[in-house]
């Protein structure tokens, strides 16, 4: 067991653990951050996305000792049921989910893409989201949610 | 006096003479007529355009001629160089912008002589030294399917040379150099099968572009033929004796290689060989069989070695006496994990045919380049394709990390001794 110190939407937090802890399993057992879900642990399916320094990893697949100082932002981060995010409120317009397993992970992915660009085409946005997958066939909607966020972000919107 | 004044002249007159006659050659080699344009829309027979439209795909024409699916053979794709930033150009047949008014000579002169219709000479980025040894039938089947795809106009884009090379007519000297006309010639040694392979992997698909190294003057280095080159910054595996490969190839596992990009416990396609391979699975299937037989015939020249590869089950940890410990056990600790999860100890049915990492033929690779790259995109099918799919952790590995890694992997993955400036190697892949 190790002590790590973390950097978690803007909080600092201590976490004593194995150095081969993934991330999302610190996030959700020791920081009850439950947004991020766990898939596939693979790598395959997205759900577990959260943005490292930016840009947006897999959470299942950052062993806890390889953050070191990189700030981690998770889906609480961006705002909560009273007050959403731009993203979330776009998703809850669009009613982009059906169960739901998926979304934190899509809202994290998006938020990566629309702080890096953001004034994104069409393209842009299927390319980028194009590593996070929903089973239940929403990606429709989820390609509108983004899409929504984006124009009322252009439009003067606050994140 | 006299004497000494005539000598003079005759020196000025031989000078002169050597100017006129170097002007000339110099000229021979730079220019190029141009080709009248047509004037009647010419029309083809069906086979003809399906014979071209396999062509093209063997030919992997969309692939640098293609920058946007909605947009086929269009052009517009930038690709780097070392002499600069060349542009692809549209070979739709559109009359302004496209070869639209090109006749079939202007296009075989093209494919022949890497010249456009008005007479400039084409960059060899388009691998025209290839296309020189293409039959004229098959050069006819081509235009047949260039001159019925739709019209679409876009202009060429402006290349960015570094000095001098902007100035076109240079490329007459690399011809001189490079472009070797003599026609292509059957062994009568080899079967059918392998001689049309030989055929369309010079001729057409052009495979030594990428895998001949290339000398400093941007030609193939034919001393060194399938020795290994490099592609978009990857390293292109040696197809002879050279070949990095841990275990050896199987012509089953070529010919699945080249047609879906996946070959059984043993490869799968990445970086620029995955766009090779979504054109050759358009391609008639006997022809790309023929491709997996001659490249088979090269590639099982490499002796049979004692490799990692023939063992199965995880990575060891690093010995405790080895000299560079932190670093590799940084590197074990990333491999078990990050890699492992799939490659190894938890090979879950929804990882599919991710590889046992001794049998990645990147670890073996001369150059770290591949394995640098891979590591950090993953492999992406391409867009629209169905495909193996692997994350990419270049968000998730500092520099640091992802050349401790690459350490540990080529030596206790590969058994390989350490790439040589393999950290450089690191940052200069992972710049932005």
């Amino acid at each position: 067991m190790t002590t790590y110190r973390l950097q978690v939407n803007g909080k600092p937090h201590a976490v004593n653990t194995d150095p081969d802890t993934p991330l999302l399993y610190v996030l959700r057992d020791d920081l009850a951050l439950n947004g991020a879900k766990f898939g596939c642990g693979l790598g395959q399916c997205g759900s577990c996305t959260v943005i490292m320094d930016g840009k947006p990893v897999m959470s299942c697949l950052v062993p806890v000792s390889a953050v070191g100082a990189r700030a981690v932002r998770t889906v609480e981060g961006l705002g909560s049921s009273d007050k959403p995010g731009v993203l979330q409120q776009a998703f809850i317009d669009e009613q982009a989910a059906q169960c739901g397993y998926c979304i934190a992970g899509m809202i994290m992915q998006a938020t990566a893409l629309l702080e890096k660009t953001p004034a994104p085409t069409d393209a842009q946005i299927r390319a980028h989201m194009s590593p996070n997958l929903c089973r239940c066939g929403t990606h429709m909607r989820i390609l509108r949610a983004v899409r929504r966020a984006a124009d009322r972000l252009a439009a003067g919107g606050k994140r | 006096m006299n004497h000494t004044r005539r000598k003079r002249h005759t020196r000025w007159w031989l000078l002169l003479a050597a100017i006129v006659v170097l002007t000339g050659i110099a000229f021979a080699i730079m220019w190029r007529p141009a080709l009248a344009p047509l004037t009647t829309a010419p029309s083809f027979d069906n086979a003809r355009i399906e014979r071209g439209a396999n062509l093209a795909h063997l030919g992997m024409c969309a692939s640098c001629h293609t920058a946007d699916l909605s947009r086929p053979f269009a052009g517009g794709k930038p690709m780097e160089t070392p002499f600069g930033t060349v542009h692809s150009t549209n070979i739709t047949p559109d009359r302004d912008t496209g070869i639209g008014a090109w006749s079939p000579e202007a296009f075989t002169r093209a494919m022949r002589e890497g010249v456009a219709r008005d007479g400039h000479l084409l960059y060899p980025a388009f691998p025209y030294n290839h296309y020189v040894r293409m039959t004229q039938d098959d050069i006819d089947d081509l235009y047949a399917y260039f001159m019925t795809r739709p019209a679409i106009a876009a202009p060429a884009r402006d290349n960015d040379m570094t000095f001098p090379f902007g100035f076109r007519p240079l490329v007459g000297f690399w011809n001189v150099l490079y472009l070797d006309d003599t026609p292509w010639r059957p062994d009568p040694q080899q079967s059918a099968e392998w001689n049309r392979g030989a055929y369309l992997a010079d001729a057409v698909a052009h495979c030594a572009a990428c895998h001949t190294p290339r000398t400093k003057l941007g030609g193939p280095d034919l001393k060194r033929q399938l020795d290994g080159g490099e592609a978009e910054d990857w390293y292109a595996p040696a197809l002879n004796r050279n070949s990095p490969s841990p275990l050896p190839w199987t012509r089953e596992q070529l010919q699945a290689y080249l047609r879906t990009g996946m070959a059984e416990d043993h490869a799968v396609a990445g970086g620029p060989m995955q766009d090779v391979v979504m054109h050759l699975a358009q391609a008639d299937e006997a022809d790309v069989a023929a491709l997996a037989a001659w490249t088979h015939s090269h590639l099982s020249q490499a002796p049979l070695r004692a490799t990692p590869a023939q063992r199965d089950g995880p990575l060891p940890a690093p010995a405790l006496d080895d000299p560079d410990l932190p670093r590799m056990r940084l590197g074990y600790a990333l491999y078990t994990n990050s890699c492992a999860r799939c490659h190894d100890v938890g090979r879950a049915p929804s990882s599919g045919t991710a590889l046992p990492l001794q049998k990645a033929i990147a670890l073996y690779d001369p150059d770290p380049r591949s394995l640098i790259h891979i590591v950090d995109s993953g492999i992406l099918p391409p867009d629209g394709e169905a495909g193996r799919w692997m994350p990419g952790f270049k968000a998730i590995l500092s520099d640091e990390q992802a050349g401790a890694l690459a350490a540990y992997l080529r030596k206790y993955g590969a058994g390989e001794p350490a790439w040589p400036q393999l950290d450089q190697q690191v940052s200069k892949a992972r710049a932005p």
